[in-house]
Order: structure tokens, then C-alpha cells, then sequence
């Protein structure tokens, strides 16, 4: 996390910081294993994005696993309306659920035990299944 | 597993127990903001880095103790206030003045920061593997600390001033940070205190007066008082109240089993 922390621009000297310092919040995410997707976890309130980094790993990875962070704040982030007809579709897609598929195995099953099929293709079906 | 010589052990454990004493005040008075600190963010980071201090010290009380045969929490709160070895700038209060705290934590950590890999190289080996882990800690502690002086100091005038204030306060103090213990040559000859420890104190003077520059804030002209300080036994008075309340549910019972 020190080396990402070391590529942000921090205030340099002589760059002045401006009078009134809004702080801003800022939406953590956590990343508890390499292969995993980053999680959302909660919030924190702070000046800049180092400090939001620093506040989200005192406050969000006290006592779980967590091999990253990331911290944006909210107002660059979109998001939708909490109005379902935005999100969902109205016709039928179910052919996108698998749920077909989860006859295939009982399907197969029952194709194996038949009499009338013979014994080679039961060698054969028992290899490829 | 070292052997340290007889003669030594006193010494080695005094040493340590100046590193012990400051991280148990420190923690101690840093928990006082618990609860209490500017913000709900803050109030976490800093009373983290409090318990990180302790733990740091519960472990060197453990080193301490295997070398004078005493448990780590009699050396923690069974002591008498002139063995003790803590340094000036930790026993003071802060009078709740979070500039104070912010300052007063940033000295040390520096400090603390810029030994600790020193003593990773100590050839008191389980002393040298403690402090590598310790300087991962310390080097986050810094980094917070170090991200407000420079934010604080360059805000506004009202938080500079505050700043400012804390820093002319605790510079000679944290000068003191430096004070050897009683025949400290003696554990540097033989390399469990490591020789560079020599350097340190103008390393601290040279990276804390760039971060207060950058910070805008100015350096106290003060150099380090000639008096014996917290490292010979010499504490200040609020020292005593300190430990009094450190130590009173310890010493209703001391023999107690936790």
C-alpha cells in the first residue's frame, strides 16, 4: 500500500493550501486476497486522498484480511436511480438462467441405465461423464 | 538465543526499558483522546497508534524481564518513579491540546522511526528481531503524523499558530529523547546497542527541520538541556501523578492473577 500511497501528489512546499479545506467523503473499497474483487466496506471523511487512504486502513482493516485499497470520492461516482424499471428488463430473458442445464446430469443419468442401450456405448459414456 | 554477560544485563535492560517507559506514557497519554479526538476518523488512527505503542512496549518489558527475572507487568507498574526511564517529552500532558498531542507524537515517531533500523542490526538478536517488526509500525505512525504537521502547518493561520506553539514547547524536551542511559558505551562496545545510535540525534534535528520548514513552520532556536533527565531517573512532577494513575489498580493488588 506504500507504494501506491508514494505515486499521489502531496502538497508541496510552497504550494499553497487554500484558506477553507472542505473535507470530502470518500467510498472504500477492499480487496481481501489478490484474486478477489474489491468490496465495498463503508466510508470515511477526510481533506485529500492520502489521508482518506490512511483513515480507511485504521478504520477498515483493523481485523480482517485486506491486500488492498481503494478510496473515491463520492461525488465521482455515478450511480442509478433506486427505481428497479432502470435496472431490470421488462420481456421474459430467462434463457439467460442456466436453469436448463441443471436437468442435463439427471438427463444423463437416466439415458445411462436404459436397457436398450448397449455395452459399448455404457464404456463409452462412462469416460466421457 | 544471546548470552548476555552478567555485568551487562543491567545495563541492556535499562536501555530497554527506556524505549519500554516511553511507548507505555506514550500510549497511555495518547488513549487519553479516545472518545474525545477532532473526529471519529482521527479518534481511530490515533488511539491505534496508541495501542501499537503499547504492545511495542509490552514486548520489550518481556525482553527486559528475561534479563532481570521479573515479569513485564512488574516492571510495568511495579516500579519506583526514579526507575524509570522515560523521557521528559512523554511524561508532560498535553493539557488536551490536540496540536500538543500531534506534535509531541510526531517527535517521537520520528525518532523512533530513524533507530529502529538501527537496532534491527543489534546483536542482541531477539532485540533485533522485535525491532524490525516495530519499524513497520513506526514508519505508518510517522507518515500520519508527518501528513498533518505538513497539512496543519500550512492550513491557516490559526492552526499554524497552534502548531507553532506546540512545537516551541516540546523541542527541548524532545531533544532530551537523546539522553544516553547510565554507561551506555558499554552495551555500544558491545554491539547490542548499535553504534550509529551516536548520529542519531543530529539525523532527527536534520529530517525534523525540513518537515517544519515544509511545513511552514518555524525551528526553535533551544538546544538540549545539560541536566540529567527521565533516562538517569530524574522525572518532572506530573511524572508522579502519571504514574500514580498508571499504577493504582496494579497496586491494589499486585500479586493479582488477570
Amino acid at each position: 500500500m506504500t507504494a501506491s500511497r508514494d505515486n499521489l501528489p502531496e502538497p508541496s512546499p510552497g504550494e499553497p493550501l487554500a484558506e477553507e479545506r472542505p473535507s470530502y467523503i470518500y467510498e472504500v473499497f477492499h480487496q481481501s486476497r489478490r484474486s478477489a474483487p474489491h468490496v465495498h466496506v463503508g466510508n470515511v471523511n477526510a481533506v485529500d486522498d492520502q489521508m482518506a487512504l490512511d483513515f480507511a486502513r485504521e478504520t477498515f482493516v483493523r481485523r480482517r484480511p485486506c491486500v488492498h485499497l481503494w478510496v473515491v470520492r463520492r461525488e465521482h461516482l455515478a450511480g442509478t436511480p433506486y427505481d428497479l424499471d432502470d435496472l431490470t428488463r421488462s420481456t421474459d430473458h430467462s434463457y439467460r438462467e442456466a436453469s436448463a442445464y441443471q436437468d442435463v446430469r439427471k438427463k444423463w443419468e437416466q439415458f445411462r441405465t436404459r436397457k436398450d442401450v448397449d455395452e459399448y456405448q455404457k464404456e463409452d459414456l462412462k469416460e466421457a461423464w | 538465543m544471546t548470552t548476555v554477560p552478567d555485568d551487562l544485563k543491567p545495563i541492556l535492560a535499562d536501555w530497554l526499558l527506556s524505549m519500554a517507559d516511553d511507548k507505555l506514557m506514550l500510549g497511555h497519554r495518547n488513549s487519553d483522546w479516545t472518545g474525545i479526538a477532532p473526529f471519529l476518523e482521527e479518534d481511530l488512527a490515533f488511539s491505534s497508534i496508541a495501542q501499537d505503542e503499547i504492545a511495542h512496549a509490552h514486548a520489550l518489558y518481556g525482553l527486559a524481564g528475561d534479563l532481570l527475572s521479573r515479569s513485564a507487568d512488574q516492571l510495568a507498574y511495579g516500579r519506583n518513579a526514579d526507575e524509570y526511564r522515560c523521557a521528559h517529552l512523554v511524561e508532560r500532558s498535553d493539557k488536551f491540546d490536540y496540536a500538543r498531542a500531534l506534535v509531541r507524537q510526531f517527535f517521537y515517531d520520528l525518532f523512533d522511526s530513524l533507530r529502529l533500523p538501527m537496532v534491527a542490526n543489534s546483536s542482541f538478536t531477539s532485540l533485533a528481531e522485535l525491532a524490525g517488526k516495530m519499524a513497520a509500525e513506526e514508519r505508518f505512525h510517522l507518515e500520519h503524523l508527518r501528513a498533518w504537521v505538513l497539512r496543519l502547518g500550512r492550513a491557516n493561520d490559526e492552526s499554524r499558530g497552534r502548531m507553532q506553539e506546540a512545537v516551541n514547547i516540546l523541542w527541548p524536551d524532545a531533544l532530551m529523547l537523546f539522553e544516553p542511559v547510565a554507561d551506555q558505551d558499554r552495551i555500544r562496545e558491545a554491539g547490542y546497542c548499535p553504534a550509529d545510535c551516536a548520529a542519531l540525534a543530529d539525523q532527527w534535528r536534520a529530517r525534523a527541520e525540513e518537515i517544519l520548514r515544509d511545513s511552514e513552520l518555524t525551528v526553535p532556536k533551544s538546544s538540549a538541556s545539560n541536566e540529567e533527565g527521565g533516562r538517569r531517573g530524574r522525572h518532572t512532577d506530573e511524572f508522579k501523578e502519571l504514574l500514580a494513575e498508571l499504577t493504582e489498580v496494579y497496586g491494589t493488588e499486585p500479586d493479582a492473577v488477570w
